[in-house]
């Protein structure tokens, strides 16, 4: 026996607890699910029938996709972008060394560590039509009550606020860090320039901070494509899928109406979402984004 | 000139504060809710505090529904993942990192590539194998199916190639085995890795849902998240009983609250390294 195929063997001995699984329920899975998305199924019958590129066909032609598709993308655009510009402003507003900072930071950053489940069942009564705080607050405004979870102009936005309330503080700690790593020599030089607080902060801020805001709008819009355990608390894809996401269309078609073509049909979709986002962001992150705070 | 700035502060403060109280008050809503009777909770307008603190509703919530159970189970399964998942993605990152071998970029790319399929589009047919393998509605499906994480091999190999070769060389020369270099020179460098990932692991398992409900049906087997679920919606409790949910709630996010309490560093050091490791 060779000494290169002893290195061989053990490597991949050192490997296999981890690869075991990670074939199980990773690599082969996706196999699987491109293999099923190009099949007729429904659980119960044994027969699997090969039905070529029709789930394809029939998914991307259903209204009922494409409505996914634009919900998923007010999803993604509406907690993202808030996320982000509220962790950089709560970010900006905690940078100054201030005393009692620490309690600041505790408080916002506590929602991220909770389980969603318990803190969406918490808003959901917040929501509650009649006497919850949310129309109480609208009310001091004058503003007319909303049915939050019942109406689909509204119920997006609900979900979308339990989303954003839950992750901002998660992001202000990203900027926290990325803040305090800008060089102070850097900011010196530009005062010495004239340049007011503003500027320092368009100028030479945001551009060094740009690696960070690239790493959340990735992570984010991942997470955000992912997202279930708000919307399957609050309203279940509904009123009148509002709120299905295509995440939610693949639950629902796999799991409730046993529909595996179109179920894993779906998958690859956001398989897909998910490969584009991570190729952009190899191609960004090489391109354009300043790395070297 | 120091008035201004004094005022300036206090404003400062001021936004702070507000800022800090908007978010946490779901939570003070949730508690104070709990406390309230089932009449007035349901009196307009809402008050923030109650007639009369009623203390025994937690209590009553925690004697409705098995929570005992759900939170041993959250606990006992969170951790074994934390253990596996620690152990596991330490000998792989040591294996792509530190030891020569053939098609070693094929076991580095595998992690990347996983890194970017989304778990939740893998659930369907990892539901089907664990079927297979018989281990739905099990402890043992709940553990086996999430105890490796490409997350975590992936921040371990940024933190060992930190780590200097000479340093391992070193431990070579000694005669020291693979195993011995990982566990006594490696890992003890890079702790702080490892405390991240434990702790973030652990809250995630601690808290997840949406796999763990799929995989089983069995209330005895109930995560706390499941577990709370279920007493929201059955039990009669859906939308008539919210002081005992928000109870229930207030007794499944408070152990999380105390744990971030006392392990904040760790938690935002995580920032550190995963922002770290996104440069690499």
């Amino acid at each position: 026996m060779t000494s290169k195929f002893m290195n061989d063997i053990k490597a991949f001995g050192f490997m296999l607890p981890a690869l075991i699984p990670l074939m199980l329920f990773w690599f082969i899975p996706f196999g699987y699910i491109a293999y099923l998305s190009f099949m007729e199924w429904d659980f119960m019958n044994p027969v699997k029938t090969f039905v070529g590129f029709e789930n394809y066909q029939a998914l991307f032609s259903s209204k009922k996709f494409w409505d996914t598709v634009r919900v998923t993308l007010w999803f993604c655009a509406g907690s993202v972008i808030p996320i982000i510009l509220g962790g950089l402003s709560l970010a900006l507003l905690l940078s100054d060394r201030l005393k009692g900072s620490f309690i600041y930071r505790t408080l916002m950053f506590s929602p991220w560590v909770t389980p969603t489940v318990a803190v969406s069942i918490v808003w959901s009564w917040i929501y509650e039509p009649r006497v919850g705080l949310a129309n109480t607050v609208l009310g001091w405004f004058g503003a007319a009550p909303v049915r939050w979870l019942e109406d689909p102009h509204w119920a997006l936005v609900a979900v979308l606020i339990v989303t954003i309330w839950k992750s901002a503080g998660w992001s202000m700690i990203f900027y926290m860090v990325a803040i305090r790593n800008v060089p102070r020599p850097l900011l010196e030089a530009a005062s010495l320039d004239g340049a007011g607080s503003v500027k320092r902060f368009l100028y030479v801020t945001l551009p060094l901070i740009s690696p960070t805001t690239f790493f959340l709008f990735i992570v984010q819009t991942i997470s955000a494509l992912q997202a279930y355990d708000q919307i399957n608390i609050l309203t279940q894809g509904g009123p009148a899928g509002s709120t299905r996401t295509i995440l939610y269309m693949y639950y629902q078609s796999a799991f409730q109406s046993y529909e595996i073509g179109e179920a894993s049909t779906v998958a690859m979709t956001l398989v897909l979402f998910c490969l584009l986002l991570s190729l952009l962001s190899f191609w960004v992150g090489k391109r354009t984004v300043h790395y070297n705070a | 000139m120091a008035l201004y700035a004094r005022l300036k502060q206090s404003i400062h403060h001021l936004v702070l504060a507000a800022a800090s109280i908007m978010m946490a008050f779901p939570f003070i809503w949730m508690v104070s809710s709990a406390l309230k009777t089932n009449e007035e909770i349901w009196s307009f307008p809402p008050t923030l505090l109650p007639e009369q603190a009623l203390w025994h509703n937690f209590m009553d919530a925690w004697n409705a529904a098995p929570f005992g159970q759900y939170v041993w189970n959250s606990f006992f399964v969170a951790s074994t993942i934390v253990l596996c998942q620690v152990v596991n993605s330490a000998m792989y990152a040591y294996a792509i990192t530190h030891m020569r071998f053939r098609l070693k970029g094929v076991f580095t790319a595998a992690i990347v590539l996983g890194y970017m399929i989304p778990a939740t589009a893998t659930y369907l047919p990892s539901y089907l194998i664990l079927n297979e393998l018989n281990m739905l509605n099990s402890y043992q499906g709940l553990i086996f199916s999430n105890c490796v994480s490409v997350f975590s091999i992936f921040l371990i190999r940024q933190a060992f190639l930190q780590v200097s070769g000479e340093l391992i060389e070193a431990g070579h020369m000694d005669g020291a085995r693979h195993l011995t270099v990982l566990f006594r020179i490696l890992v003890p460098l890079t702790k702080p890795f490892f405390a991240v990932i434990a702790l973030i692991t652990f809250i995630e398992q601690y808290n997840n849902y949406f796999w763990p409900m799929l995989i089983t049906n069995d209330p005895n087997l109930h995560l706390v998240s499941a577990g709370l679920r279920s007493f929201f919606v059955e039990g009669g409790a859906y939308g008539l009983k919210w002081p005992l949910i928000m109870a229930a709630s207030a007794l499944t996010i408070a152990p999380l609250l105390v744990l971030f309490l006392f392990t904040q560093k760790t938690i935002i050091q995580s920032v550190n390294l995963s922002a770290g490791a996104t440069k690499g």
